[in-house]
């Protein structure tokens, strides 16, 4: 078959159409009253940040300690609690945020670096933070 | 009202959505239907299209593109990684929290009877789709959003985000290799 007669027929031919769904209501329905069940909040991060500002401060109007010491002071004392919030928190929370990032990157199409930079702004915050409390921890 | 009203109401109060669910999803669901030729597929993967514009219609921004294109391509890429990964779509249906399940499922099954005989009325059209799944997607894109979707230049190089010069060399060859695909069978 030629190109041009190709194109004609591809351009022609009939082709499957969408009429009624009745199921369509039903699912507007279903998605707009869905809850966002999303984990990422500033909720969770925020314990490891109340921790450091407290050390911090502790730091700041009590001269003779460091705040390595106090880290140290307090990973001895809540060693649990500790890896908890300043080792897993923060890495569950690079992760997370990866990919969700990952997930605006797919669903912008490769947009312009600065819509993409609008949509995704939330989730390189929350990145920094993390790496920021594994950074004050590790030192 | 404008797609910016809309999109307004939408940030202020969440179950405007279903506005737009309203105007698109009969097309979305016809755009996705035409390209996998699949009642079940379509069905799941124009929900997850839905369910992830919902998520984020308030990262969408209003410049440049219209809400339509930004579900057109939402809804490419959704094509498009399940075409790539065969990915089994974790469907909505099953997890989804619906008033009457037994009645949605019977309005859901009867769609599906209806559009299973509408495709079966297009024999031309599944043998040149069988013939396009074989390309490779970028191929298919382009090709589904001209000749089955009936988009100008301007749509689908603003819905694919690539450059005019782009779009006409794919559509050059894609076309070349489906004729070639379709004089096969």
């Amino acid at each position: 078959m030629e190109m041009e007669n190709f194109e004609e027929k591809l351009t022609q031919m009939t082709k499957p159409e969408v009429t009624n769904l009745k199921h369509q209501d039903m699912l507007a329905n279903a998605i707009t009253k869905a809850k966002d069940k999303s984990v990422n909040s500033w909720w969770w991060l925020s314990i490891p940040l109340y921790l450091i500002v407290t050390l911090l401060m502790k730091t700041i109007f009590m001269p003779q300690t460091t705040l390595r010491l106090n880290i140290h002071d307090f990973t001895s004392r809540e060693i649990y609690s500790s890896i908890l919030f300043f080792i897993v928190l923060p890495i569950l929370f690079i992760v997370i945020n990866f990919i969700s990032i990952r997930n605006i990157y797919f669903l912008s199409g490769s947009q312009k670096s600065i819509s993409f930079l609008r949509a995704s702004w939330f989730n390189v915050l929350m990145i920094i933070f993390s790496i920021l409390i594994l950074i004050i921890y590790s030192l | 009202m404008t797609e910016i009203d809309l999109l307004n109401r939408i940030k202020n109060n969440p179950d405007d959505f279903s506005e737009l669910f309203k105007l698109y999803y009969k097309p979305i669901f016809g755009y996705i239907l035409r390209r996998t030729g699949n009642f079940d597929d379509t069905a799941d993967i124009a929900s997850d299209t839905f369910i992830k514009a919902f998520r984020h219609i308030n990262n969408f921004s209003y410049k440049g593109i219209s809400v339509k294109v930004w579900l057109y391509r939402i809804a490419t890429n959704e094509v498009n990684m399940y075409f790539r990964h065969k990915q089994k779509h974790n469907s909505v249906f099953e997890k989804a929290d619906f008033e009457n399940k037994s009645l949605f499922n019977n309005f859901l099954h009867d769609d599906k009877r209806e559009l299973e005989m509408e495709l079966q009325k297009h024999d031309q059209f599944l043998q040149v789709l069988n013939g396009l799944k074989t390309l490779p997607i970028k191929y298919q894109e382009v090709i589904s959003l001209r000749y089955f979707e009936g988009k100008d230049n301007r749509e689908i190089v603003e819905i694919l985000n690539i450059n005019e010069g782009t779009l006409k060399s794919l559509l050059s060859r894609g076309l070349e290799k489906l004729r070639k695909k379709c004089n096969q069978i």
